[in-house]
């Protein structure tokens, strides 16, 4: 398996762990900020870091057991497959934006807003990041 | 139109190359191990400056390493 497949299937998993606790735990135990907007800071930021370490020591561990692998310069096949996933990525995004900066502000309170924003930002990585896992498994052929 | 798809001889041309490995392919045409084996089993279409460097690397011609063959 290639580094950077190695690298997505991690970051694909743990985001749907760490985001999947804030979504389905900790989000709903701090009110997802509906009281205090400043909630939503520490509660997602606390899993968002949380997710940040994890995925650093797993690459880290990841590059140690796969050194030579590790040093290799991302190729063409892992240029293009990076861009499909960017680009499938980029338009859940800005699907997801849309709906939080140009359709919600006329009816939602703003801690739905940002809670919106920050459910299209990790629907976006994850998209991404299924998008690269899949190319790597079933193929690419741009 | 039929359908078409991209075949190739590579894992051929490598065992008439004294065995020569997808490792040591890839290091003479610039990709990864993993993707020389996604270009042998036909799961990634190189670009056309890759496909003329694997026919160089076996003094080969293009059409002699790919073929756009009917599919099924």
């Amino acid at each position: 398996m290639a580094f950077r497949e190695k690298i997505a299937w991690l970051t694909l998993a743990t985001m749907l762990v760490a985001y999947g606790i804030y979504f389905g735990f900790v989000g709903p135990a701090a009110g997802f900020g509906e009281r205090r907007l400043l909630d939503i800071v520490w509660s997602f930021g606390i899993v968002a870091a949380a997710h940040a370490v994890v995925v650093t020591v797993g690459a880290i561990i990841i590059a140690v057991t796969a050194t030579k692998d590790a040093q290799a310069r991302a190729d063409e096949r892992d240029r293009a497959i990076a861009r499909r996933g960017a680009t499938i990525g980029y338009y859940v995004l800005i699907v997801g934006m849309i709906v939080v900066g140009v359709v919600m502000p006329f009816s939602e309170p703003a801690w739905r807003i940002v809670n919106a924003a920050l459910l299209a930002i990790v629907l976006a990585e994850t998209v991404n990041n299924a998008v690269v896992l899949l190319s790597y498994r079933r193929g690419w052929h741009g | 139109m039929a359908e078409r798809r991209l075949t190739n001889v590579i894992r051929t041309l490598r065992f008439h190359a004294g065995e020569m490995t997808q490792a040591e392919l890839g290091e003479k045409i610039g990709v990864t191990r993993q993707t020389v084996a996604a270009i042998e089993q036909g799961k990634y279409s190189p670009t056309l400056e890759t496909a003329f460097r694997i026919a160089d690397v076996f003094g080969v011609r293009l059409e002699d390493v790919f073929r756009w063959e009917e599919a099924g």
